[in-house]
């Protein structure tokens, strides 16, 4: 029972996506079917399931463990596939998106996002990382007939699959290595050779860091984000850039401060190169956007260098600090493509800058939320992004690494510059006329209140969640 | 009873229910700019009632609350007040009704997201005099920033969107420099006793390599020093006041840049009091440039507004001379001077304001001969700016001479700072006088002057206050100077390292109290 | 001449770098999808020239998952091409330019 039990988040969404998939095949053409509400009950019902694993360290199958860490992700994802879902409902119809695949497909990459979370056997990660990257590769071309989009989707499945065989070369590599594809096996031929570590064991490092590197949108391997986020729908923008690098960030997690552990003073000083890069050149190049998709993909460019500073300072600290932020990162992001999504109509809806335009005097609920997400992105207090921010940082400077958080904290600032712009745009143009902003339902207001809601409460009483952080690695590490 | 959280968060629940009230179309803008100011004005009360309830003669700590935030880190949510920390707080609690008030004439649209900023401001400056935690206290200096963003970019004149985003980099870049800072006193801490903590107290205790002392006094005095401002950091500020509105302006002037000294000398002198004592001459240096640069820009201004704000630099100068100073009766001359200068200043952007109401103009040209058109606000006009200009008997004199007491005996400084920083005082009697002059003597030139209207009843009761304040503190300076010597007794003490002391110093003796000390 | 583990890495070695090659600078879609799928065999070749040396079947059964999963990305991924040239009528990458810098 102990197999199942470790898997049931994952089943729960399986069967719903199954689920899903069946509804919409026997739906009749025209005919209105709450497919959306199936998904939510699934993901609902995972998080529950996840609340009963706790702590109790299930192993599935020998390859999945359920253990506070993978919980702790699993949780994060559920609950941006929720928001997803919530503010999908609104908008799928007014883009001409196909509901019913749409769904399926959100929810069938959601279980490869709690997959990669769990896994501890690099075939299961690869099998999970397939998943959710061929579900979010069609997902972000699901509107056929926009060219953007289809661009868009092709670019990021030629070098998404292009990394995937970077990543699939290094498994191979690990195992000639270990002899093993399980991540314990690789941890333990790494440490007994870690004074004379062969060519295999640099290549094995090198090419997984190539293919988790792509996957974060690090530098220099982040050219396919810009793009991807804007051809993509901006729902599915939102679902990307929170959930896949949630995933991702977690199984990068994992796997270098698992397995590759004994060599880490060896990797630390080119990640810290790579962190800073990323985060100069996502704040530095989204200054010049106007777009904003494309704004907020250079954004979540930064928060990755932000996120790779937290596994740098690889203390339990640091561990928890990439918790922590990848939740509160996950709430303000997905509501701030919320918004976006609101806006949008069916002429108007490339996400220029232009848009925003006096929102506050048309709908003022919208741009104070709107600017409530962007100050939580810029991390202000007392906003969730300032304690994620500050809990990253503390983490880097207690281990010693000034240069990281000093970088850090001014491109905070630099992209504070961009996040108003479209405060700017929203609260202070004097331009008087009307916005034309869609009428959208209760559920997506309900969607953007609670993120609003988490957001706020992540800032003023980060406690409980940051002990869960905490209980989160003292688990595995 | 949790007074002092009560009177920080009071404001915050005040703006919570004016939220609530629905105002789409502006019709229940009277009601609304009612209750913001009686909220206001209950805030006001309770700082009285801290006032109250201080105990002058006490050294420590008073109305201390103390509860665990974030226990990862040993985050406390941990505040206290001493002498000094109260007269910035009742004066934080007295300017923003009056602001509120001044600006019910300006401000016509959007009145109840504009007095929600103004109160959650409020909120955020309380804070941080009264925040005993690092973090605390870092937390609400970056709360700040929002509200007064939002009160210039959306409420401001024309340039307003290029003024609010400078202000808010500015000072952002200067205080993350400081977060870094504040995370390595914790981590240091952490390393010599186990535990992290922010509790400024413990972190006086700390024991902090040279090398690391430096670069963490930097980081903090750079932040502080943005938000002061301090020649060569000051180019924000400018912007920043003419394109705020009347009441942004004021509470600018009047408290926010307080916070920057009040860091000074609560954070960034008593943290790291060898590296001060090491940088304080340099410091000050370019504390006297300011003042005299202020002054001398001052004097060129065309526009009313900018003369005021180039006039804040200038008399900020004299503030962190004092601190540099490191004697009792310098530091004890800044801090009534911080008092002063929110008087002071605020009340003349108050009046800047009501001219600008009236005409839509701020430059002196315009005007003329105001006198006999408008008597009531020219009177008031005179002795705020006798006020500015440290005429004795009014509140600035008491100030100015006491930095220039401490600052002429300092160990720490040479005799020429006190030199130039005199000039500084006849270069503002110039600069004010002059264009007082322009602006309310002589004949009315202008045709279009001669029909303004003189004080209405709101506007008497926005002016009155702070004029009578001007007098009272000009006059019985010991009423506030008394409660604020214990406090800067022991900064001082701190920085040369004696033992405190915690004998007061008696009401009975001169009206300057710190001439027994020395 | 004994076909030793080292020609076999060789082979893979040639083989992904072929198609790193091949994506880089081939211009039709189709084709850069046929090298994206060469890297991929290269990675089954060396996974299966492993589990050789290490006397397994681990390498091999992964090396059948990775066929399958090709195989999945390849039916995606031609469904995509599809979607792009019926909006662009064109298989040359660069003419697909919608999006700039």
């Amino acid at each position: 029972m102990d197999n199942l039990q470790a898997i049931m988040p994952m089943l729960i969404v399986t069967l719903a996506a199954m689920a899903t998939m069946l509804a919409e095949a026997f739906r009749r053409k025209d005919e209105r079917m709450p497919i959306g509400g199936l998904g939510v009950i699934g993901l609902v019902g995972a998080i529950a399931a996840a609340g009963l694993l706790w702590d109790r360290n299930a192993v599935g199958f020998g390859v999945i463990q359920a253990d506070n860490f993978s919980l702790f992700v699993t949780v994060v994802v559920a609950v941006i596939g929720l928001f997803t879902i919530m503010f999908s409902s609104e908008v799928v119809e007014r883009e001409g998106i196909p509901s019913g695949e749409y769904y399926t497909l959100t929810l069938f990459s959601v279980v490869g996002m709690m997959m990669m979370a769990s896994a501890t056997d690099l075939l299961v990660i690869f099998i999970a990382l397939e998943i959710m990257s061929i579900a979010v590769y069609v997902l972000t071309g699901i509107k056929r007939t926009d060219a953007a989009g289809t661009e868009a989707s092709f670019k990021y499945f030629l070098l998404g699959s292009f990394s995937s065989a970077f990543f699939l070369y290094g498994i191979a590599f690990s195992y000639a290595v270990s002899g093993s594809t399980r991540l314990d096996a690789l941890s333990t031929a790494i440490a007994q050779s870690a004074s004379a570590p062969g060519p295999m064991v640099w290549l094995a490092m090198g090419l997984l860091l190539v293919g988790f590197a792509f996957k974060v949108s690090a530098v220099p391997f982040h050219m396919w984000t810009p793009d991807a986020y804007e051809g993509a729908p901006t729902v599915v923008t939102g679902f990307m850039s929170t959930g896949v690098k949630a995933a991702a960030v977690a199984a990068f997690l994992r796997v270098f401060l698992s397995a590759f552990e004994p060599l880490r003073g060896d990797w630390t000083q080119l990640l810290t190169w790579i962190a800073m890069l990323t985060m100069v050149v996502g704040t530095v190049v989204g200054v010049a956007q106007t777009n904003v998709k494309r704004m907020l993909a250079y954004s979540s460019i930064a928060h990755a260098g932000y996120l790779l500073a937290g596994i740098i300072a690889a203390s339990a600290i640091g561990k928890s600090a990439v918790l922590f932020y990848l939740a509160s990162y996950a709430v303000a992001n997905v509501g701030a493509f919320g918004v976006i999504a609101f806006i949008a109509t069916r002429e108007r809806n490339t996400g220029e800058l232009t848009d925003f335009t006096g929102l506050w005097y048309a709908k003022p609920m919208l741009a104070v939320l709107m600017a409530v997400f962007l100050l939580s992105l810029g991390g202000f207090p007392p906003m969730a992004g300032f304690i994620a921010k500050w809990y990253i940082f503390a983490a880097a400077v207690n281990e010693g690494f000034y240069t990281l958080a000093i970088v850090g904290v001014l491109t905070s600032v630099v992209s504070v510059f961009f996040y108003l712009r479209i405060v700017v745009m929203m609260f202070m143009s004097s331009n008087k006329a009307e916005l034309e902003v869609p009428p959208f339902g209760i559920v997506g207001t309900l969607g953007l209140a609670l993120a609003a809601i988490a957001t706020f409460y992540l800032g003023i009483l980060p406690t409980r969640l940051i002990d869960l952080a905490t209980q989160s690695i003292s688990t595995i590490f | 009873m949790a007074l002092l959280s009560f009177s920080i968060f009071l404001p915050t629940l005040g703006a919570l229910l004016l939220a609530l009230i629905p105002n789409r179309d502006g019709s229940r803008d009277g009601l609304i700019r009612q209750l913001a100011l009686g909220i206001s004005l209950v805030a006001f009360a309770l700082t009285l009632a801290l006032w109250a309830g201080f105990d002058v003669n006490g050294a420590e700590f008073q109305f201390v609350e103390r509860t665990m935030w974030i226990d990862v880190f040993n985050v406390e949510y941990y505040i206290g007040i001493d002498g000094v920390s109260l007269m910035l707080i009742v004066l934080t609690g007295f300017l923003t009704p009056i602001s509120l008030l001044a600006s019910w004439g300006s401000v016509t649209k959007k009145v109840k997201e504009f007095s929600i900023f103004m109160l959650v401001l409020e909120t955020a400056m309380i804070g941080v005099f009264s925040a005993l935690d690092v973090f605390l206290f870092y937390v609400f200096w970056d709360a700040v920033l929002i509200p007064m963003y939002f009160l210039i970019g959306v409420w401001g004149y024309d340039r307003r969107i290029y003024a609010s985003i400078k202000f808010l980099l500015f000072t952002m870049a200067g205080s993350v420099l400081m977060l870094v800072a504040i995370i390595l006193l914790a981590v240091l801490h952490q390393q010599q006793t186990g535990s992290y903590s922010f509790d400024l107290l413990e972190l006086y205790a700390l024991q902090i390599p040279a090398g690391t002392a430096n670069l963490c006094f930097l980081a903090f005095a750079l932040a502080f020093s943005i938000k002061v401002p301090l020649f060569p950091l000051h180019t924000w500020l400018p912007d920043a006041h003419v394109e705020a509105p009347t009441a942004g302006s004021v509470i600018l002037a009047g408290v926010m840049l307080k916070m920057g000294t009040y860091g000074l000398m609560r954070f960034a002198f008593p943290l790291f009091p060898e590296a001060a004592t090491a940088w304080a001459p340099f410091i000050a240096t370019l504390a006297v440039i300011g003042i005299v640069y202020g002054a001398l820009v001052a004097m060129v201004q065309p526009d009313m507004k900018k003369l005021v704000a180039y006039s804040s630099v200038s008399h900020l100068g004299f503030v962190v001379l004092g601190l540099c100073a490191l004697t009792v009766n310098g530091v004890q001359g800044a801090a009534y001077q911080m008092l002063n200068h929110g008087i002071s200043t605020g009340g003349l952007f108050l009046i800047v304001g009501m001219l600008s109401d009236r005409r839509h103009t701020r430059l002196i040209a315009e005007f003329g001969g105001l006198k006999s058109v408008m008597p009531k606000l020219v009177a008031a006009f005179l002795i705020i700016t006798l006020s500015s200009i440290a005429m004795p008997g009014l509140n600035g004199f008491v100030g100015e001479f006491l930095i220039l007491m401490g600052s002429w005996r300092s160990e720490v400084l040479l005799p020429r700072f006190t030199v130039v920083a005199a000039s500084g005082v006849i270069l503002s009697a110039v600069y004010m006088l002059w264009m007082f002059q322009r602006v309310n003597y002589g004949e009315v030139t202008n045709p279009k002057n001669e029909t303004l209207p003189d004080l209405s009843v709101r506007e008497w009761c926005v002016l009155a206050p702070v004029v009578a304040l001007a007098v009272v503190m000009g006059v019985f300076p010991n009423i506030f100077l008394q409660p604020m010597a214990p406090a800067v007794e022991r900064m001082v003490q701190r920085m040369e390292r004696r033992p405190a002391i915690t004998q007061v110093i008696p009401q009975a003796e001169a009206p300057v109290a710190g001439t027994q000390a020395r | 001449m004994t076909i030793t583990p080292g020609h076999w890495l060789a082979l893979s070695a040639a083989l992904f770098t072929i198609g790193l090659i091949g994506v880089l600078v081939r211009r039709n879609l189709i084709i850069i999808f046929m090298a994206i799928e060469l890297m991929l065999n290269a990675g089954n070749i060396a996974l299966v020239t492993f589990s050789n040396l290490h006397q397994q079947v681990s390498g091999q059964v992964f090396a059948l998952f990775v066929i399958a999963v090709a195989a999945a990305e390849a039916a995606v991924g031609l469904g995509i091409v599809l979607a792009l040239y019926r909006n662009k009528e064109t298989v040359n990458i660069d003419e697909i330019t919608v999006m700039r810098w």
